[in-house]
């Protein structure tokens, strides 16, 4: 199906990125490699009038690292450059994981970090051909206000279903925000709205353009792990990224944290802190970071493959067997994840 | 309408393209290379793939204007003075053909494989033509024949 037609504007500075998202408002849309963009305008889910292309924005396709800030990461970097980079891959295995768990090749060598990030919710009533949706009264994503996933609800329910948010929030991953006038650092667990109509709370003007990092811990560890129907291209039904830092002075963990996505209309993040200090054996702990994660995911029947119910009862086995392979990473190394 | 620059299997081409415009668009319409077909046209099927600077790009969701002074490869440009690349050799020899829709599109996805990893092991062939459905052949016979390309015992 052709794109609807629009006009393109490729500015050379962020500043002019900004300018012109700020200036046109509802009516246009950033691109950045376009994976997620151009599939809804070709089912007209989308039309805008304008499409700002992020490509060549200066200093945004570059990864940086120190000891002491990190990782930096341009959200321009495609999925696949990010893999392929020595340092994600030796030290941020997590990471290393749920960029190459997204689609196929060819969607890594296109998709990109900031777009990853950015990408807009799924449900199979919203992202369908028109000629399929024609007997169907609009969603509220299409602005209709009917919800035919959950019946009777009064918000969207789309889900978010990116792979790189889960191992990003596990790792208490910041991002930057760059807007018309100002430009802030902020968790990246800030960015989503819980809307699945408008999963980012970004303002028109504002473009994420980088991926802050800690440094990764030693004696640290995590795993990705994604349930799909086939081994390419498919969205995640369910995914759980699990961080964790082997502990001192008697502690098992210093710090335990697990992140689901494809479960509700934002990534969902446990955060395993506040258990930590109650203290408690490890199988404790590990067992209430799967009974939570179980009881916040809210999977929908608005998705092809497995049912909510199986998704739902396979978070919490997911969750453990991620920890065991974040446990045995953290110990094999000793040190560096 | 804005003016490209873009270089196709070797020749370079000046081109005019609207922003709407695909590269898969472009390159059968345009330039009659109908050798990377359409399949689904929205970025799941992997039947339009060619190689841009090297990686396997799905250019059904490339925009023409953005390919400015970019590389492309399609399957037009495999077979060297009347010699078929290697990969074509082999898909023939292990009959990795049937209908022959998706075979441009596994091809380049190969061909994007070897010149990163000269020497792949099964998985690896597999991770890299995992976006390119095929309702034919089973697979089989394409990892097989990219593999014999590679040098590799098939068996592997």
């Amino acid at each position: 199906m052709k794109l609807p037609k629009f006009e393109l504007a490729d500015p050379v500075s962020l500043a002019e990125c900004c300018r012109l998202l700020s200036e046109k408002g509802e009516s246009v849309q950033l691109i950045a490699g376009g994976t997620d963009l151009l599939p809804a305008m070709k089912n007209r889910a989308k039309q805008p009038k304008m499409l700002v292309d992020l490509g060549r924005v200066p200093d945004l396709n570059t990864t940086s690292y120190s000891e002491t800030q990190g990782l930096k990461a341009g959200a321009m970097v495609t999925l696949s450059r990010f893999a392929g980079d020595p340092i994600v891959k030796q030290k941020y295995p997590l990471l290393f994981q749920a960029a190459l768990a997204m689609g196929d090749a060819q969607l890594q060598a296109m998709g990109t970090i900031g777009g990853n990030l950015c990408q807009d919710c799924c449900c199979l009533y919203y992202d369908r051909p028109p000629m399929l949706r024609q007997n169907l009264d609009p969603c509220y994503k299409l602005g209709g206000e009917v919800c035919h996933a959950v019946k009777g609800s009064k918000t969207c329910w789309a889900t978010y279903c990116g792979d790189l948010a889960p191992a990003l929030l596990a790792m208490k991953a910041r991002i930057k925000i760059s807007g018309f006038r100002q430009e802030k650092i902020m968790p990246l667990k800030e960015l989503f709205s819980g809307d699945g109509k408008k999963p980012h709370k970004l303002l028109p003007d504002q473009v994420v353009t980088e991926v802050l990092v800690p440094p990764p811990a030693p004696r640290s560890g995590g795993a990705y792990l994604k349930m799909r129907v086939r081994g390419s291209i498919d969205y995640p039904l369910l995914g759980v990224a699990v961080f964790l830092i082997l502990g001192s002075n008697g502690r098992f963990f210093d710090n335990i944290a697990a992140a689901l996505t494809g479960v509700d209309v934002s990534p969902v993040l446990i955060d395993g802190a506040e258990w930590l200090a109650e203290g408690g054996d490890s199988q404790e702990i590990v067992k209430k970071l799967a009974e939570t994660a179980y009881k916040k995911a809210r999977p929908i029947n608005n998705t092809f493959g497995y049912s909510p119910k199986y998704r739902r009862e396979m978070v919490k086995i997911y969750v453990k067997s991620a920890v065991r392979q974040a446990l045995a990473m953290a110990e094999k190394q000793g040190g560096a994840t | 309408m804005k003016t490209i620059h873009l270089k196709v299997n070797g020749d370079s081409y000046e081109l005019s393209v609207e922003a709407n415009q695909t590269l898969l668009d472009v390159l059968r319409d345009e330039l009659s290379l109908t050798g990377t077909k359409k399949g689904c046209d929205s970025g799941a099927c992997g039947a339009c793939t060619v190689m841009m600077d090297g990686e396997p790009i799905l250019s059904c969701l490339t925009l023409a204007v953005r390919c400015d002074q970019r590389d492309i490869t399609t399957s037009e440009g495999l077979m060297q003075n009347g010699t078929l690349h290697p990969l074509q050799e082999s898909a023939m020899k292990h009959n990795a053909v049937q209908c022959g829709y998706c075979t441009p599109g596994w091809i380049l996805s190969a061909k994007a494989l070897l010149e990163r990893t000269p020497n792949p092991t099964r998985a690896d062939v597999q991770r890299a033509i995992a976006g390119n459905l095929c309702r034919c052949t089973g697979y089989k016979r394409i990892e097989d024949a990219i593999l014999d390309a590679a040098g590799r015992n098939s068996d592997s």
